[in-house]
């Protein structure tokens, strides 16, 4: 092999034909040594950006801070502040919407709540808007891995399992939440339908660190578009003046109204329950509470409320006979838990949302009960550290 | 399975390990194939029917001639069935379209069902490889390949089977034969040309088609700034697109030991159509010329029919790039532009006291304007968009700075690269700046939506 000159531009290589080829147009042409030296600057980058990002981008979360609502899909912005209140607060209460509080204010919440009855400053919401069991799995597993030898009020919304659509069982299509933390291959979920190579990028995108912190950027500076696109919406501001170092605040989204939605009326519903033993969302729930006992946790699963009101007879008699498996399987593995009755008609938003005042309600019997009382809540009553 | 996505990654860091052992042995030409024809099938397994019988063929057809003499019946048999395979494919509908439309315009009732063929991609590169090597076997200028094997890996070799480039069966299958050598400088080489390409192909061209593809879209709702921004803008996103897919390309197969043919070389600084003609998409420009151009006669017959050769070959060339009449303009634009500058460019004047810079530019222009045809929808939208340039008012555009920024830095580059100051951009330090600048670009700035490469299409 024979070359000219650095970039190469005639290079030929030993065939008989003696056909010249040259290397390209340009003179980005590394060595190995180059190419090594590449490769360390770019790995100190990727390493120290997020770092000095954090510095420069504040999180002071109070005690009723939870994830604000725009950012629910900031994986990044979520395992950083799991990683906060894992240092500072001794429980922490992990599920959907109904542990973020999506029709109350922040000091509405259970967390909220339970701090407040307790006269304590030792729960901690960690609830993500949209995180179903299945996607709540993935966010525990990847993201919240700072959650270990704590606490764990675990929630268990029955509403994921009301319908085939719920449980992602339909062969049907269907969008759901949080698509890029549910499994991408196996268990398969019928319903999720994204080609082969789009899972592939998202297990990619999901265990490499620096692009969850671009996907942060791209959510907080950009509204949640990538670089490229938000250009095009504002093609004559800077990108970099876009970035702020400001995060939004817990609160900083549209409450939806305090109303019942619109619907057939109470007590005339019915639900088309998957049975237990067949549920994904059951499944991934169970996995759950694997996966944080795992991490040496002490997990304390509440189950509901669920707002039965709404619904009819058999409906009733079908998720009666559901809290009974679900409180064999709990049994039977050691978990503790708690069931409480469902609420009265007033304090529900919908079929699973309390009000603020259901969520007193419902810290108040968890205060009550003796094995949340001796198990969960710190016998001196103030916060771990 | 496109080179620009993590599947590639996966597909490429499995079999490449493989390769690399395997590449001292026998079996490595089998392992090449293998991975090629899945390569290939992971679009769609239909499509290996197709290029093993088109391997089979002119493999044939070239045993054939070779015991039994370099005949025109056994050359023509391989071209007609290579031309026959790229028309039913590819211009079945466009032919049944045009044969309606006609039949329309005579009052005939009668309608032509649609043939409703999808184009199996990489069929015209594949297929324009595999037909030089029968026409360069009859011509004397390559021996006849006995291995029905390394000839299938020639036509089917992954890195180059989508689209191009369209290797000569004089360079790429002397080195098939041989046990290849893959050194540390290959790999590097491989891994720069990668990311030089990837970066091309995600960090600017998929950019740029934002704002193209949102104008081109609805020409009629925009005015003349956004349009000559979308066209400017159009004429840098094929150049990335496709150079960057050739820049993968190549870079893959160095990785193997493998030196496919330069295919771009900064074709905007041509100074002359011609000389554009010689830097873009120099695999098809030099096949047109040496299997089209210059057996219609080339430059050797006067001066009419240098112009009637070279207009017909710049059609042909239209055509091969898509079914529409489109294309065809865009080639036939390209023809009347070369007729009109090539005298020009003999003048002693434009050769003299011309600069350089006002041909480059003047170039450019002219070929800017061509691609409206190239990207319009129709001619109809062609038309609208030419119009509305000259006719239309200048409203704020709302084209992205940050775009036009990539473009001249770029184009600077490109100009710094083929003048004096190439030394500079041959500094060490340089070159690892600027691969830094390129990574973390596209680790930050990249769109997170993947475009297919706009020459899969052809």
């Amino acid at each position: 092999m024979e070359r000219k000159d650095i970039t190469g531009i005639r290079d030929s290589y030993a065939g008989k034909s003696k056909v010249t080829v040259p290397y390209g147009s340009n003179c980005v042409r590394l060595s190995l040594a180059d190419l090594i030296i590449v490769a360390v600057i770019l790995l100190a980058i990727f390493s120290l950006t997020p770092v000095l990002w954090e510095r420069a981008e504040k999180l002071e979360p109070s005690l009723d801070y939870r994830i604000p609502y725009d950012l629910s899909s900031d994986y990044w912005l979520y395992e950083r502040y799991c990683r906060l209140a894992c240092s500072r607060y001794e429980t922490l209460i992990v599920g959907d919407s109904v542990v973020w509080g999506h029709f109350v204010s922040k000091d509405n919440t259970l967390s909220h709540h339970l701090n407040d009855l307790a006269g304590t400053t030792q729960f901690a919401n960690l609830g993500a808007d949209g995180t179903h069991p299945a996607a709540l799995e993935g966010l525990l597993k990847y993201y919240g891995k700072d959650i270990s030898d704590k606490s764990v009020i675990l929630h268990l919304n029955p509403l994921w399992m009301t319908s085939l659509r719920h449980d992602l069982q339909t062969e049907k299509e269907h969008r759901f939440n949080h698509p890029k933390l549910v499994p991408q291959f196996m268990p398969k979920i019928p319903c999720y339908k994204a080609s082969f190579p789009n899972r592939i990028s998202t297990v990619v995108n999901r265990d490499v660190p620096f692009m969850n912190f671009r996907s942060h950027l791209n959510i907080t500076s950009f509204q949640s578009m990538d670089i490229p696109a938000w250009t095009i919406e504002h093609p004559y501001e800077n990108p970099l003046g876009a970035v702020t170092f400001h995060l939004p605040a817990s609160d900083d989204y549209e409450r939806p109204k305090d109303a019942p939605r619109p619907g057939r009326g109470p007590g005339q519903t019915a639900l088309q329950w998957v049975e237990l033993e067949t549920s994904l969302q059951w499944l991934f729930f169970r996995r759950s509470v694997e996966l944080l006992r795992k991490r040496n946790n002490r997990v304390f699963v509440l189950v509901g409320p669920f707002n039965e009101h709404m619904f009819d007879a058999d409906s009733i008699d079908t998720y009666r006979k559901m809290q009974v498996e679900i409180e064999t399987w709990l049994r039977r593995n050691n978990v503790l838990y708690y069931m409480p009755e469902t609420l009265p008609v007033h304090l529900y938003v919908d079929s699973s949302h309390p009000l603020g005042k259901g969520y007193a309600e419902i810290a108040k019997q968890l205060l009550e009960n003796a094995s949340f009382k001796s198990n969960i809540l710190s016998s001196d009553g103030s916060a771990a550290d | 399975m496109l080179f620009h996505t993590w599947v590639f990654v996966l597909f490429f860091l499995i079999v490449y390990p493989i390769y690399l052992a395997l590449k001292g042995t026998r079996f490595r030409l089998y392992w090449l194939l293998a991975i090629s024809y899945f390569f290939y099938a992971c679009f769609n397994p239909l499509y290996l029917i197709l290029i093993t019988y088109s391997s089979v063929l002119d493999y044939t057809v070239v045993a054939i001639m070779s015991k039994r003499g370099r005949r025109k019946i056994w050359l023509s048999i391989s071209i007609i069935n290579n031309l026959v395979l790229l028309g039913f494919f590819k211009y079945a509908g466009f032919i049944t379209d045009n044969l309606n439309a006609l039949l329309s315009s005579l009052n005939v009732s009668y309608v032509l069902p649609a043939p409703g063929i999808f184009l199996p991609v990489g069929l015209s590169f594949y297929v324009f490889q595999s037909m030089s090597y029968t026409i360069d076997y009859y011509r004397g200028n390559v021996e006849r390949q006995t291995s029905l094997i390394r000839y299938a890996t020639f036509v089917s070799l992954f890195p180059r089977l989508l689209a191009g480039p369209i290797e000569r069966a004089k360079n790429l299958l002397p080195q098939l034969k041989k046990k290849p050598v893959v050194s540390i400088q290959d790999v590097s080489d491989g891994l720069s040309l990668f990311i030089v390409g990837l970066f091309k192909k995600v960090a600017l061209a998929d950019y740029l088609a934002l704002y193209v593809d949102k104008i081109y879209s609805t020409p009629d709702r925009f005015q003349s700034l956004a349009l000559i921004l979308a066209t400017f803008l159009f004429c840098w996103q094929i150049y990335f697109d496709f150079s960057g897919y050739t820049d993968m390309a190549r870079g893959i197969a160095r990785m193997m030991g493998f030196r496919l043919m330069l295919n771009f070389n900064n074709p905007y600084l041509a100074t002359s159509l011609g000389e554009f003609w010689s830097r873009w998409h120099i695999s098809l420009s030099s096949w047109f010329k040496d299997y089209v151009y210059i057996p219609l006669g080339g430059n050797r017959k006067g001066k009419f029919n240098t112009y009637k050769n070279m207009f017909l070959t710049m059609v042909i060339s239209g055509l091969w790039h898509g079914a529409a009449w489109t294309f065809i303009i865009w080639g036939a634009v390209h023809a009347l532009g070369r007729f009109c500058t090539r005298e020009l460019e003999a003048t002693s004047f434009y050769k003299e006291k011309v600069p350089r810079i006002i041909k480059q530019m003047f170039v450019f222009v002219f070929v800017t304007f061509a691609w409206i045809f190239f990207r319009a929808e129709s001619i109809g939208d062609a038309w609208i968009i030419i119009t509305r340039i000259f006719t239309s008012g200048f409203a704020d555009p709302r084209c992205p700075v940050l775009a036009l920024a990539l473009i001249f830095t770029v184009w600077l580059y490109q100009f710094a690269y083929e003048s004096r100051l190439r030394w500079l951009l041959e500094l060490r330090a340089v070159r690892i700046g600027i691969m830094i600048l390129m990574v973390l670009y596209l680790a930050l700035f990249a769109p997170s939506s993947q475009q297919p490469f706009i020459y899969l299409q052809f």
